[in-house]
């Protein structure tokens, strides 16, 4: 070990005191909190007048048929949303994968959903699902309408409107990832390709056989970050629907939020918190463990 | 990636460790009046309106710094918007860091009584002031007998009508001050349709929930039903009572028979003279009068029982319990309610309707409809929403209920989900916390077991 790899062991912690003690002061410390409060009967309005109540609030969690409904609703958007948002996305980047500038404009177009504010989406595609009313039709409706689909109440039907609201966040999410294989395409070795064209493989088994394990990485990556916006839905449901109708569209985060702020239960809101994150990160966890990334 | 992307939860619960953090202030935060310079400083929220309304606050504030300065008083007012006022309390009061003085929404004072934040008014308004205020304020601004909080202004809601519209189908308006029995409602409706003209505005386009329970509890009360037991924290067998569902059943009609829209598009159709009547607050009138004039009558909501019910309510004022000086807190809140200093300037910016009597002679306009109207249905017929501490549960899960049954959901079932998730709530909260500890310690100071 030279002097300065021992010197440079000797100063690595006081280059991470800074992000360490940010990392304590507004994750670690407030994690813990939560956790605390998870164990008690606090209200948000006088947290310190709590008392123990043990495993209560998770228990009553798990009776509790609103809560389960969001943690269903949840699970069914992000088994929509996960799978359909990553092939499309795989396949939109393999379609725009090209050096044209008119391409570039294509791009651009498929990104612009990402960068508007979901709010605005959201009421645009409340329009967009308008249902007929009155002899007037929503431009969804007047689309299907020329394929002899019957007008949908898309937003009211409780069958119907978590699907419509996957479709919409699908729309809306679909360019990022898109990006993101785009730039794992430019990985892909031109020479492999090359090779396999000369011996004969057709496109669809240049993608299977080249593409995609080139890509594993990236493929993996956009697995696990669609899954975590998956299970954090809640700005298009809250606003299109408001977690409604009945409680079809009512996702885990609008419930916590509610938990905080209305009913203004903190120890069962921690409870919640606490629980959705053992799940995400669990489910991350999962993920990586079973998907394993290639390192060089 | 790093470690920390790795538990990315971490991020996705921003919003409730936030609040976490900031309620790790814990005891010891209780403010003193602050000393600026020698001066006591009164610190106040309010809810941001539109920017008139706004002004005028800013006004009352400076006119209340110019009165007190020999006082050496000084009130430092600050403004966060309505959509996140209540979230924007909540984590103040749980955080110890209230401002002295506040404005809240009348149904909110219930839930801050019962978490011990609010201070009682009464030394603060003598008798003969407290008579000045109409009913419905001082009613809104109680809790067990005790005054917690009053407004500047209060609000109504009512039946406008198109007279032209009416005629052209034959439909005569009510000429008593009861307005129409539901009865009559439903066959105005029937006529107007049939002579092609769309019936009415019940802008379900509201986005939020407290319209639904503001303007559609007069549906239940008139119908002699209620929202929750007036004597314990009950909803079961009360919100989906007998009453209620025949009174929701009736309200569900006017959608079902489209006489008014369940998605409407258009935010003002009345206004745009494509419906004969619309179903809405005191904040039209001035826009409904410049449109049309003389055309436009107001009667009181249709009656689904014998006595017709108003709704009623809004922004208020209240001192906190963590106030340095609660007397100081209270002079602001004496002077932003006063006729001359408060109310007035008020009113005049967002045409709500006067909190006290003496402030109506400033006010020519309430010698007609619709605004005569507004202050009779708040002197007689007008009552707040209830007043218990789980009214934002009970608003939020009978708004979606509103919601739901407006565009079809089957009544009975709709408003029984809606009895058990508030139930279940306050079931929670008798059961195992504060409520049910207070009923211990206060047993236990009695000698009782």
């Amino acid at each position: 070990m030279t002097v300065w790899q021992r010197a440079r062991g000797r100063s690595a912690p006081w280059f991470l005191l800074p992000a360490l003690a940010l990392l304590a002061v507004f994750v670690v410390w407030p994690l813990l909190r939560a956790g605390w409060w998870s164990f008690t009967n606090a209200d948000l309005l006088s947290p310190e007048r709590s008392q123990g109540v043990g495993l209560a609030n998770y228990a009553d969690l798990a009776g509790d048929g609103r809560f389960r409904r969001a943690f269903g609703n949840t699970w069914l958007f992000a088994l929509l949303v996960v799978p359909l948002q990553t092939v499309g996305a795989f396949f939109l980047a393999l379609w725009v994968n090209r050096p044209e500038p008119a391409w570039r404009w294509l791009r651009a177009v498929f990104f612009v959903p990402v960068v508007v504010a979901m709010p605005v989406l959201a009421v645009l595609w409340t329009l967009l699902y308008q249902p007929a009313q009155g002899g007037e039709m929503g431009p969804v409706n007047a689309a299907l309408a020329v394929f002899g689909v019957p007008p949908q109440a898309w937003l009211r039907d409780p069958t119907l409107a978590l699907p419509a609201i996957a479709f919409m966040s699908i729309w809306q999410g679909v360019g990022l990832q898109m990006m993101v294989f785009l730039a794992g395409l430019q990985g892909v070795s031109k020479e492999l390709l090359d090779a396999a064209r000369i011996d004969g493989a057709g496109a669809w088994q240049r993608v299977w056989n080249v593409v995609i394990p080139a890509m594993r990485n990236t493929i993996i990556f956009v697995v696990t970050v669609t899954t975590i916006l998956a299970f954090r839905i809640f700005v298009q449901p809250y606003l299109m629907t408001r977690g409604g109708p009945g409680n079809s569209t009512l996702s885990l985060i609008q419930s916590v939020y509610e938990m905080t702020f209305i009913s203004q239960d903190l120890g069962r809101a921690c409870a919640a918190a606490m629980a959705f994150l053992l799940l995400v990160g669990g489910l991350t966890w999962l993920q990586r463990r079973l998907l394993k990334e290639e390192r060089e | 990636m790093s470690v920390l992307c790795g538990y990315p939860g971490f991020r996705v619960l921003t919003g409730v460790l936030s609040v976490v953090l900031l309620l790790s202030c814990g005891a010891g935060c209780r403010r003193a009046p602050t000393d600026d310079g020698g001066k006591k400083v009164i610190r106040v929220w309010s809810h941001q309106g539109q920017e008139a309304e706004n002004r005028a606050m800013r006004g009352i504030a400076k006119a209340f710094n110019q009165a007190h300065a020999e006082r050496g008083l000084r009130v430092d007012l600050s403004f966060f918007p309505d959509f996140q006022y209540a979230e924007k309390l909540a984590i103040a009061a749980a955080a110890r860091d209230l401002p002295d003085a506040f404005e809240l929404d009348g149904p909110a004072v219930a839930r801050l009584v019962d978490a011990g934040l609010l201070a009682q008014l009464d030394a603060y308004f003598d008798r003969a002031e407290r008579d000045d205020f109409l009913p419905t304020i001082i009613a809104q601004g109680t809790v067990d007998g005790k005054l917690y909080a009053l407004g500047a202004f209060d609000s109504a809601v009512v039946l406008y009508y198109d007279r032209d519209l009416l005629a052209k189908a034959g439909v005569k308006p009510s000429t008593d001050d009861e307005g129409w029995t539901w009865d009559e409602f439903v066959q105005a409706c029937e006529r107007l349709q049939a002579a092609g003209i769309e019936p009415l505005a019940m802008h379900m386009d509201d986005s939020a929930d407290e319209w639904f329970t503001y303007a559609f509890s007069p549906v239940v009360w008139s119908g002699g039903g209620h929202l929750i037991a007036s004597d314990a924290p009950r909803v079961r067998g009360v919100l989906a009572s007998k009453e209620n569902l025949r009174s929701l059943r009736a309200w569900q009609d006017v959608f079902t028979r489209k006489f008014a829209a369940t998605d409407p598009v258009d935010p003002n159709p009345f206004g745009n003279g494509k419906v004969a009547m619309d179903w809405t607050g005191h904040w039209m009138a001035r826009a409904h009068l410049e449109k049309k004039g003389d055309r436009l009558g107001a009667m009181r909501l249709p009656r689904m029982g014998e006595k017709p019910v108003a709704p009623c309510g809004s922004w208020c004022w209240g001192v906190s319990t963590q106030a340095g000086d609660p007397e100081l807190a209270a002079l602001w809140v004496r002077w932003v309610t006063d006729a001359k200093t408060g109310v007035e300037p008020l009113v005049r910016a967002n045409g709500a309707v006067p909190a006290r009597r003496s402030a109506f002679a400033a006010f020519p306009e309430y010698s007609e409809n619709p605004y005569r109207l507004f202050r009779e249905q708040l002197e007689t017929t007008a009552r707040p929403r209830p007043r218990t501490p789980f009214y934002a549960t009970l608003t939020g899960r009978f708004a979606a209920a509103l919601r739901d049954i407006a565009r079809g959901a089957d009544v009975e079932a709709r408003l029984k989900q809606a009895e058990d998730e508030v139930q279940s709530v306050i079931d929670r909260r008798v059961g195992g916390g504060k409520i049910k500890r207070e009923e211990k310690e206060a047993a236990e100071q009695e000698g009782r077991p």
